[in-house]
């Protein structure tokens, strides 16, 4: 082969048609535009995969406790309906095991989405009851003996409900959240006033008190105000059924504000909330859950009760309380298979 | 042909810049769920955008602005201020809320402070009890302006070195400047309720305020009642379940407009009749909105109010007063009657027209464009 046209040979193989390098460069674009926005929900996906599909071993109830435990009848199963137990615990600084806190706030909620009708019972953190994990104490004590499976294993066996799914939000997680979504529009029922109200977030000092004043009506909360008003206590009467009533209240305004979001928000979102948030709800019934959280629009389809007095009174060990089964039950079954 | 080499570089260089792009463009794809506060000087008057007669004055993020036609003004810092109430010798007071404590101050209406009315701080009793200091909230000066209305927390009681943890304001009456000890504690707060709040001067020297206090189901409920006598609760003017409070009077006096929330999450604008002792019937004008803070315009023409825009944060609304007040239907006219034709039989019977519906009044939201975040626990100030 003369030298010519073993160079044009050479040369030749050295370029490509216009139309293969058209070709290249739209599976070029198609290929870093998907890995591009697949780079931007990454995190997310990863954060998403540590917090939902939890899995909790929830053990078994004990002869002794089915023997003990209240067996109510429960009512009957509408199809689609599922009980979510929500637990929330102070993980400020204080805490150096964050796996082994107190729960603060229990609230058992029943979704009907057939009748778009949410149940939530506040349960008293004080409750004294058997414990999942042996021997009998305050309610909120099972998580920190136990984690999740403990929790939900005492309110199983001593309300006699069956939990789906639990959600546990920390102190941060919740406060982070609700700077997330901007803030939520709350209708505070009562000036909330506390002049020994912890100054644990985010200070050097966590065992300090500040001076918090919410003001009544319906205003703009921001992540940490929020938190203020479903948590401080001693300017109430009713203690921790009061604030059990103000979480709720915070609660309806997050679904609330939810409606509004996007897949987009997902990343920030799950930044914000990082290890705050755990949850044996699969991200699949997440995404399931958001547009149906949306459609809950009538506020009169939401129930709420507090387990105050007349369903608990006083007197238990180390200042807890004694649940009055036979009304909490009755409760209970109404709502709860 | 085109060079393998200058492909491979032309195409890297190519994924690079849309791999970017992509990722920068899912994040600008996010909602406004969380969008920014926009300060309201920002804002540029229209020619033909809706404007409200007189000056309003709201608070945004601890500053106070005043509205007049159209134009904002910033008047304080964004310093903690908010509260602002109208002073009757000119200017306004307002509140200036610090961490741990809250004061009064008079300031012109360019927001030029003219004087520290009361004095809440507090040395702290030792080094991690911060409750010796107060607060103060919604001042009010009386109309001859020689008496100031406040809600107030104090004075505070030490138990014996034990921490006191029921904190409940009450309506205190001061004279302006005056240390609280010449000031007359005018209502007693129902305990672990958050107190009274918000008075309001009324004629004869008494206030109509809003009271806390526990219903049946230990709910904390709101409720409009008036008093004209110190260390007396007086009267409910409002019934329990339906959790009135932030009330307004009108400029004539005749009508109180507040909100009520039923205790539920919800906030209804309601109005009502006042005859100076008692209130009329209580008449729910929105019931769609999550409504605070109420202020009658100076000319009667309608009512100004705060509630969410559609990404939630408090935005200035305004219900022109035919909304709440439609004019009497005007009478209908007489049917005259006609000839009937060539044959000059009976006349045909007048079909009565029908009335014409009136037309639905709705809100106006001022300012659309905008997210004015506004702080609902502030009241408007509405001045001619």
């Amino acid at each position: 082969m003369p030298f010519g046209t073993r160079h044009r040979a050479r040369a030749s193989r050295g370029r490509l048609s216009p139309f293969r390098s058209l070709t290249l460069a739209v599976l070029a674009i198609a290929l870093s535009a998907t890995a591009g926005g697949l780079a931007y929900y990454l995190p997310a996906a990863y954060t998403a995969w540590k917090m939902t599909s939890q899995r909790v071993d929830v053990p078994s109830p004990s002869p002794a406790e089915i023997l003990f435990s209240p067996s109510p009848t429960p009512s009957p199963v509408t199809p689609g309906a599922f009980t979510v137990l929500l637990l929330g615990s102070d993980d400020d600084d204080k805490f150096l095991r964050k796996d082994q806190v107190l729960t603060q706030s229990m609230i058992l909620v029943r979704i009907t989405p057939a009748t778009k009708r949410v149940v939530m019972i506040s349960i008293p953190r004080d409750l004294y009851v058997p414990l999942s994990v042996g021997g009998s104490g305050k309610i909120s004590d099972a998580y920190a003996y136990g984690g999740a499976a403990a929790a939900i294993a005492t309110v199983q066996n001593n309300f006699g409900v069956h939990i789906d799914e639990y959600i546990w939000v920390g102190l941060l997680g919740l406060v982070n959240v609700i700077d997330r979504l901007g803030g939520v529009d709350v209708v505070t029922s009562n000036p909330v006033l506390d002049d020994y109200y912890p100054d644990d977030i985010a200070v050097g000092n966590p065992y300090g008190y500040k001076r918090v004043a919410v003001l009544a009506g319906p205003q703009h909360l921001n992540g940490r105000a929020a938190m203020e008003y479903v948590r401080s206590r001693h300017s109430d009467l009713q203690s921790d059924f009061g604030r059990s009533k103000r979480q709720q209240h915070v609660l309806t305004a997050i679904r609330q504000k939810a409606k509004l979001l996007s897949p987009e928000d997902v990343p920030s979102l799950a930044t914000a909330i990082g290890g705050e948030v755990k949850t044996s709800i699969g991200p699949d019934r997440v995404a399931r859950l958001l547009p149906l959280a949306a459609s809950f629009d009538n506020p009169d389809s939401i129930e709420q009760y507090v387990l105050a007095s007349p369903y608990t009174r006083g007197g238990a060990p180390g200042h807890s309380l004694f649940p009055n089964w036979y009304l909490i039950n009755q409760l209970v079954r109404k709502y709860f298979p | 042909m085109i060079p393998r080499f200058l492909l491979a570089g032309g195409l890297a260089i190519l994924m690079l810049v849309t791999g970017v792009t992509s990722y920068l463009y899912m994040g600008t794809r996010q909602s406004r769920i969380a969008a920014p506060i926009q300060k309201p000087v920002t804002v540029t008057p229209k020619p033909q955008a809706f404007t409200l007669p007189g000056t309003l004055y709201i608070t945004q993020a601890g500053a106070i602005y005043s509205l007049s036609a159209g134009r904002f003004h910033q008047l304080t810092a964004e310093d903690g201020w908010m509260q602002p109430s109208a002073n009757p010798e000119g200017g306004l007071i307002a509140v200036k809320r610090s961490p741990m404590f809250s004061d009064v101050y008079s300031m012109t209406r360019l927001g030029q402070v003219t004087a520290q009315l009361t004095n809440n701080q507090a040395a702290p009793r030792d080094r991690w009890d911060p409750g010796a200091n107060s607060w103060a909230f919604y001042p009010r000066l009386s109309p001859d302006g020689r008496t100031l209305w406040v809600s107030y927390d104090g004075p505070k009681y030490v138990n014996y070195g034990d921490p006191i943890y029921e904190v409940d304001l009450a309506v205190w009456a001061v004279p302006p400047g005056a240390p609280i000890r010449q000031g007359r504690m005018w209502t007693d707060a129902n305990g672990y309720t958050g107190g009274d709040v918000q008075p309001v001067p009324v004629a004869g020297g008494a206030i109509i305020y809003t009271k806390y206090s526990y219903d049946n189901d230990y709910n904390r409920v709101g409720q409009l009642w008036y008093t004209n006598r110190a260390r007396s609760s007086g009267r409910p003017l409002t019934p329990q379940a339906a959790s009135c409070a932030q009330p307004s009077i009108s400029p004539d006096g005749g009508s109180i407009a507040m909100i009520c929330t039923g205790g539920k999450q919800v906030s209804n604008l309601v109005i009502a009749s006042w005859n100076g002792a008692s209130l009329g019937e209580l008449r729910t004008v929105i019931s769609d909105q999550l409504v605070a803070q109420p202020a009658w315009a100076p000319d009667g023409s309608g009512i100004a109010y705060l509630a969410p825009g559609s990404a939630g944060g408090f935005q200035l609304w305004f219900l022109p007063k035919n909304a709440y007040n439609p004019p009497a239907p005007s009478p209908l006219p007489t049917p005259t009657p006609t000839p009937g034709g060539p044959h000059n039989g009976p006349l045909p019977s007048p079909t009565p027209s029908p009335l014409p519906t009136p037309p639905v009044i709705k809100p106006i939201r001022l300012f659309p464009d905008l997210n004015l975040g506004l702080d609902a626990t502030s009241p408007i100030v509405w001045v001619s």
